[in-house]
């Protein structure tokens, strides 16, 4: 791999679920890394429980556009929307997917039917170079604790753009400070789920 | 947010280095440039912009911030939403003509609504700096049109900087107010999504905080008229050709050429490419590929109106082969550089828009632009060129979309249902005119009550202008305007105005969440939350207006919002309806909501519909969903709510999707749904003796009143005749290999046939009389029931395919032995075959004047009864027999004296109450509690009896008669089932397993009267019949549900048959009267299929957990709507203790157990 090639990456998942917190929380590691870093986001009408899909690069020349087969990373909290970034993803991609499922309304209405999970989590294990699935995490968290523990887990990926310090300091600089020292435990606890498998 | 807002308003001296989104860098630029007023109206992509004016005014004139930041607070910028993009222009240009700079906000649509201020001010002058944003949407991501907002520029004659990434919004945005300063002419800035959500780097620098003194000149150029006018225009024209604007277009075209490559000549750089706005970046980004770097020019254009004109023609000159435009939306650039090149005679190749796949909609991408400069070049760029994963489109087909939705607890989707109920909208002589906001999306399902959607502020005229168009329809068409509370204020007022004007008739409904909700919680004139503004009284301002019906509801009261907006569709005129409940988002709402409750949904009232296993079977659901609306409707206005599990009925007919279909006035349907369990609708509408109506009430009181609609909707001659579902699930359903043979063609036999057939399996039917029927045909009396349509029916299911063998007595012609093995499965029903007689009767009566009942109604059906006029007729007996029997006798001629004997007390005789109350009325006489003691035949041939009292055992009375009819209970006929070892009762009934009437021999089962379980009743028999269906699907196929009306049934099999004679309100009802005054009743049980709270209402916060509808307490807003909503009443409050932990574990939640 070229070192100065960006690093790209794309965070899936429902409107109202934190794809936006998250990427913000990205924004800030990265600066306090001295790493460029650009984002495009689909905001508007996506806020109202649609799909949210936000674009990342990490590096120099590059705008944070993610192309076709062109995601490094891919951070998934909830399962059909990473589905939906399949197109994006090359053999040498990572992925963490959360599996929390949130069934649009056609689902619930009986009008279409949610995707196999569990095989689109096998066929990308078979594909990609690798597949985390978070299933396991510790009940109670809220749904931010529970992004920033999965941003906890993909932290330790081989590569990844920005390093876990600047992250951890990026969470301990949120404003809410009791919160923040819960996010950086959930962080952490996501980082120590990693190391132990 | 402070930390965000000291960023954008600390001037810095070394350049600061920060990421933002291209949206704030706007901001950031204009306040770099000194900009004093804020003129906008919210409007995505552009809301960020106005957002961050709106937060350092706030900040800027709080004082407490002032006093801990006195510097950055020193000089408040001025900022206002304004109602509308003509009014924030107008105003903007009058703060500019004031010697203030001035920014005005929009997005892409807001300048149509503000060009007519644009389109003068041109011709005219400012004072100080005036920009203009607009921001474009290609791809309409949350947009009514795709507009390309460049030709403001060249239509208003004004300069345009398309900037490409943050850093270019904020540069541009601070030159464009230096450039507006100098030619004291708006400058626009147009920004697309992509640039103003983009995130990037941005160094923020000084702050420009020069004076600016308010001030007003007196010019005549204030004074617009048409003299002045063609000068002004010159003038205009010159100003855009200035030194400044020269210079300006110079600075902001950036061209960048490969470097030669050391004299090497094999690659030429023959090929150049003209961009603007993102397309530039993503051309900038692949040029870097390895294969393209070096022979590839690029000319970057920041400022398009007026056209570069002489720069471009220099980077023509280059010596390119072949030129590439790439620009967003339409050929803006493209054309003016083909104008350029046939101007300047440059021989070139230009391409654009068609090349590649370049095309004048949507949004531009890194994979459009590669495959078109991989076209452009005839080189492969690698990086660009990937294939994606192995059979990735297996794993992308048919994902399902998930478009966005109204908010949990949203109050617009509160109004939206209850206007579902209040519209009857299957007759669509209602139009319902839409507008832009959140409440658009109850266009989209489940919602669906929009029709049309325009643009902003449309809607009333909309609903005014069809509603001309149809005057002279005599017809009551009706048209509705729907509109947000901040879209009315923006130019609904205007469109109202004018309906009550006009005198138009139309029913507006105003959707007031007391803010702007699309984007994010703005402020408008009827619902300030910033103290500097005031409000406007909606309701008020439209009484004032002259509309004279206005009405206020808060939409989370259904009752309410349903009455007074089903009020309101009959008033003619200009009718306003306000529905007024906050916007969930608005923080101090938010911070309201308690969580010490929660909502749960009852899954035992829930799915409680005994159909629910069988998916196969037909359902009231699949092909009438508004019935549900119908139901729910009924909720509300419905005196008597009896739940539909009061009135089940033992066939399993869906007896709430029936009476629902009945008040959604669709008869064929509430028909369908009969015949979708049992062929004998128009049977059971003249005999069923409705253990439906009054079996299962819990408490008594009015019931509605299934068989006589039963009857009703059969009676509908052309309905009752169509058997074509059954006849094409029929045809559908895959043939079965294995055959069925049933004995006894009366109504356990031929219901069990009928099931099996539309199963696919082969049915054989056995009878001995030489007709089907049984006791349909040969035993219930003419004046009972349509003997036509009863023949009708039988005979429908020969055409559906059933074979018949007449003639075919078992025990005598076929044997159970042989049946069972002949065929795969053998269903019992032929009924009890012996009738038993008291000796006093058969000893001293001679044949002619005796008879059993049965002989006696076989005769009467087959016309063959010979019974002398005026006669007596001694009837023995208290079942339903002897009462058809009385009646009968008594019908033959009304001279007839008609006794009837039975040894029961009037409660306790075993007949139908409603039987025994006709045969009464007829002038049978009843004689109870007696029983015969002498009978003797005297010598006139007449038949003298003597009577006892049945209890004291005490003599009663001695009468004479000419003919007797016993009718003592029947037995079964054990020679008909001799040798097949079959186990009966002390009646010679078979014994059977109660779920399934399967006998002691695995393939033989029993239905109707013989069955030892069974329930002696027209309904009794064909539920049996069905049942005995359900045991053979059970043994024959991979079938493992039980029958699915067995707790109907199980409770009439338990129950007496006199339960009837409690008094009945219903009994006073004719059907007609009956389905007028259907809205006093309500079935309101569902099914599982009945889904009516996710197909109809649909909040976030009702999630399916494993097929069933849950609350999800996350999402929950606590507004408890949705417990109206549920026509189940299976959705409740349940308080929150500490001690009690919420029911649904947080895994479920979670989607882990889905």
């Amino acid at each position: 791999m070229e070192t100065n090639k960006s690093k790209k990456m794309l965070i899936a998942g429902v409107g109202g679920q934190g794809v936006v917190y998250l990427t913000n929380l990205m924004v800030e590691a990265a600066m306090l890394a001295d790493v460029a870093v650009a984002t495009s986001e689909i905001h508007g009408l996506a806020q109202r429980s649609g799909s949210v899909i936000a674009a990342m690069t990490f590096g120099g020349n590059a705008y944070g556009f993610v192309e076709t087969g062109g995601a490094d990373f891919l951070l998934g909290l909830e399962p059909l929307e990473a589905q939906r970034c399949l197109p994006f993803l090359n053999p040498q991609s990572q992925v963490v997917i959360d599996d929390k499922r949130i069934f649009p309304y056609s689902v619930n209405a009986g009008t279409a039917t949610y995707p196999d999970t569990a095989a689109f989590v096998a066929y990308l294990q078979k594909n990609i170079a690798r597949v985390i699935f978070n299933q396991d995490f510790a009940a109670g968290l809220d749904a931010i604790l529970r992004n920033v523990h999965l941003l906890g887990r993909a932290s330790g990926l081989p590569g990844f753009p920005v390093q876990p310090q600047y992250i951890e300091q990026a969470l301990s600089q949120s404003t809410k400070s009791s919160y923040s020292q819960q996010s950086l435990q959930a962080f952490q606890a996501g980082q120590a789920n990693e190391k132990n498998n | 947010m402070l930390s965000k807002i000291l960023q954008i308003v600390t001037p810095y001296e070394a350049p600061e280095k920060v990421c933002v989104m291209g949206n704030e860098a706007v901001a950031r630029g204009a306040i770099e440039a000194g900009v004093r007023g804020v003129f906008a109206y919210p409007g995505t992509p552009s809301t960020e912009i106005s957002e961050a004016f709106k937060h350092v005014s706030t900040f800027q004139n709080a004082p407490d911030r002032r006093k801990e930041f006195p510097k950055l607070t020193a000089d408040p910028l001025y900022f206002e939403y304004s109602v509308n993009e003509k009014i924030a222009l107008e105003k903007a240009i009058a703060y500019a003509i004031g010697n203030r700079n001035a920014l005005c906000c929009m997005k892409n649509v807001g300048m149509n609504v503000a060009s007519d201020a644009l389109m003068t001010i041109t011709y005219q002058t400012i004072g100080a700096g005036l920009v203009i944003i607009v921001c474009d949407d290609p791809g309409c991501y949350s947009s009514s049109n795709e507009q390309d907002s460049r030709y403001w520029g060249k239509m208003a004659s004004v300069p345009l900087f398309c900037p490409a990434t943050p850093e270019e919004a904020r540069s541009m945005t601070k030159d464009a107010f230096r450039l507006s300063r100098e030619l004291l002419l708006p400058v626009i800035v147009r920004m697309t999504t992509r640039v103003g959500h983009a995130r990037n780097i941005v160094y923020y620098g000084p702050i420009d905080t020069g004076i600016q003194p308010p001030k007003f000149e007196k010019l005549p150029q204030h004074i617009n008229i048409p003299a002045r006018t063609a000068a002004a225009h010159k003038n205009l024209i010159d100003k855009l050709s200035g030194k400044v604007v020269t210079e300006a277009l110079h600075q902001h075209a950036v061209s960048r050429l490969p470097e030669k490559q050391n004299g090497t000549k094999n690659k030429p750089v023959s090929l150049g490419i003209i961009a603007s706005g993102v397309a530039a970046i993503y051309a900038h980004e692949i040029l870097q590929s390895p294969e393209v770097r070096d022979r590839v020019g690029l000319l970057k254009l920041g400022l398009v109106h007026p056209f570069p004109a002489d720069e471009v023609s220099n980077f023509l000159r280059q010596d390119f082969e072949r030129i590439l435009v790439l620009e967003e939306l339409e050929p803006f650039i493209e054309n003016e550089v083909r104008v350029l090149a046939q101007k300047r005679g440059l021989r070139i190749d230009i391409l654009g828009k068609g090349f590649a796949g370049l095309e004048a909609t949507g949004e531009y991408n890194i994979d459009i632009v590669s495959t078109a400069l991989a076209a452009f070049t005839g080189l492969l760029l690698s990086a660009y060129n990937r294939s994606g994963l192995p059979c990735a489109e297996k794993y992308l087909e048919s994902l399902p979309n998930r478009p966005p939705a109204l908010c949990p607890g949203c109050p617009h989707r509160s109004t939206f249902y209850a206007l579902k109920l209040a519209i009857p909208r299957r007759d669509s002589q209602i139009v319902l005119c839409g507008d832009i906001g959140c409440f658009g999306l109850g266009a989209l399902p489940p919602l669906q009550m929009l029709d049309t959607i325009h643009h902003m502020g449309m809607s009333i005229s909309m609903a005014q202008g069809l509603a001309e168009a149809f005057r002279s329809k005599p017809q009551g068409e009706k048209f509705v305007a729907l509109v947000g509370d901040g879209t009315f204020f923006h130019s609904g007022v205007a469109g109202l105005l004018n309906a009550v004007y006009t005198r138009a008739n139309v029913l507006v409904i105003i959707f007031d969440n007391r803010t702007i909700g699309m984007t994010g919680r703005q402020d408008h004139p009827g619902a300030p939350g910033q103290s500097k503004y005031r409000e406007i009284n909606l309701p008020a301002l439209v009484k004032g207006m002259g509309v004279d019906y206005v009405e206020t509801f808060n939409p989370l009261d259904l009752q309410d919002s349903f009455t007074k907006l089903s009020n309101a569709l009959t008033h003619e005129g200009v009718a306003v309806v306000v529905a007024q409940s906050p916007c969930l988002l608005i923080p101090a709402v938010k911070a309201n909501i308690s969580k010490d409750s929660m909502i749960r949904v009852d899954h035992s009232l829930c799915n409680t519909c005994h159909n629910q296993k069988d998916h196969e079977l037909y359902c009231a659901k699949i092909t009438l969903p508004k019935s549900g609306l119908a139901k729910a409707r009924a909720k509300q206005v419905a005196g008597e709510h009896i739940p539909a599990k009061e009135q089940a009925c033992p066939a399993n007919i869906c007896n709430h999707g029936f009476f629902s279909a009945i008040l959604a006035g669709d008869y064929k349907e509430a028909l369908d749904i009969v015949r979708d369990k049992m062929l004998f609708a128009k049977v059971c509408g003249d005999i069923c003796h409705k253990p439906c109506e009054s079996l299962y009430r819990e408490n008594g009181g009015p019931t509605v009143p299934i068989r006589q609609l039963k009857q009703f909707v059969s009676d509908i001659e052309e309905n009752s005749r169509d058997f074509t579902i059954q006849k094409r699930r029929i045809s559908n359903v895959e043939p079965k290999q294995q055959r069925i043979a049933v004995v006894g063609a009366g109504p356990a036999g031929l219901s069990a046939a009928y099931d099996l057939l539309q199963q696919g399996y082969a049915v054989k039917i056995f009878e001995k009389e030489d007709e089907a029927g049984g006791l349909l045909t040969y035993a219930i009396p003419d004046f009972r029931m349509d003997k036509k349509g009863c023949a009708a029916e039988i005979a429908q299911l020969k055409a559906l395919g059933v074979e018949f063998q007449f003639n075919s007595c078992l025990g005598e012609d076929i044997d159970v032995s042989q049946l069972a093995e002949q065929f795969d499965a053998l269903i019992i029903a032929i009924g009890m075959g012996v009738y038993p007689t008291l000796d006093v009767i058969e000893n001293n009566v001679g044949e002619t004047s005796k008879f059993t009942a049965v002989s006696f109604l076989r005769q009467y059906n087959l016309k063959s009864l010979a019974v002398k006029p005026a006669s007596s007729i001694f009837v023995i007996g208290g079942g339903n027999s002897a009462i058809d029997a009385a009646r009968t006798a008594k019908s033959l001629d009304p001279a007839n004296e008609v006794m009837l004997s039975c040894i029961e007390t009037l409660e306790e005789m075993p007949a139908f109450a409603e039987e025994i109350a006709h045969a009464k009325a007829e002038g049978v006489q009843l004689i109870c509690n007696s029983n015969v003691t002498v009978c003797k035949t005297d010598a006139d041939g007449r038949i003298s009896i003597s009577l006892d009292c049945f209890t004291e055992k005490s003599h009663l009375q001695e009468l004479r008669c000419d003919y007797v009819i016993t009718a003592i209970g029947q037995r079964g006929d054990e020679t008909t089932v001799a040798g097949a070892r079959l186990k009966l009762d002390s009646s010679n009934r078979i014994v059977t397993s109660a779920a399934t009437g399967q006998t002691n021999l695995r393939n033989v089962f029993v239905a109707g009267d013989i069955s030892a379980e069974n329930h002696i009743s027209l309904i009794g028999a064909i539920a049996s019949g069905k049942k005995a269906a359900v045991g053979v699907r059970q043994l024959l196929e991979n079938y493992d549900f039980a029958y699915e009306g067995h707790v109907a049934l199980n409770r009439l099999n338990t129950s007496e048959n006199n339960f009837a004679s409690k008094p009945q309100k219903n009994g006073k009802f004719s059907a007609l009267q009956v389905i007028e005054e259907m809205p006093a009743f309500e079935l309101f049980q569902a099914c599982e299929k009945c889904n009516h709270c996710i197909d109809n209402f649909g909040c976030p916060a009702m999630i399916k957990v494993n097929g069933q509808v849950e609350i999800d307490d996350q999402l929950c807003t606590r507004c408890g709507y949705c417990i109206d909503v549920c026509i189940n009443d299976a959705i409740h409050w349940r308080e929150v203790r500490a001690d009690v932990l919420p029911l649904l574990p947080v895994e479920v939640l979670n989607g882990s157990s889905v």
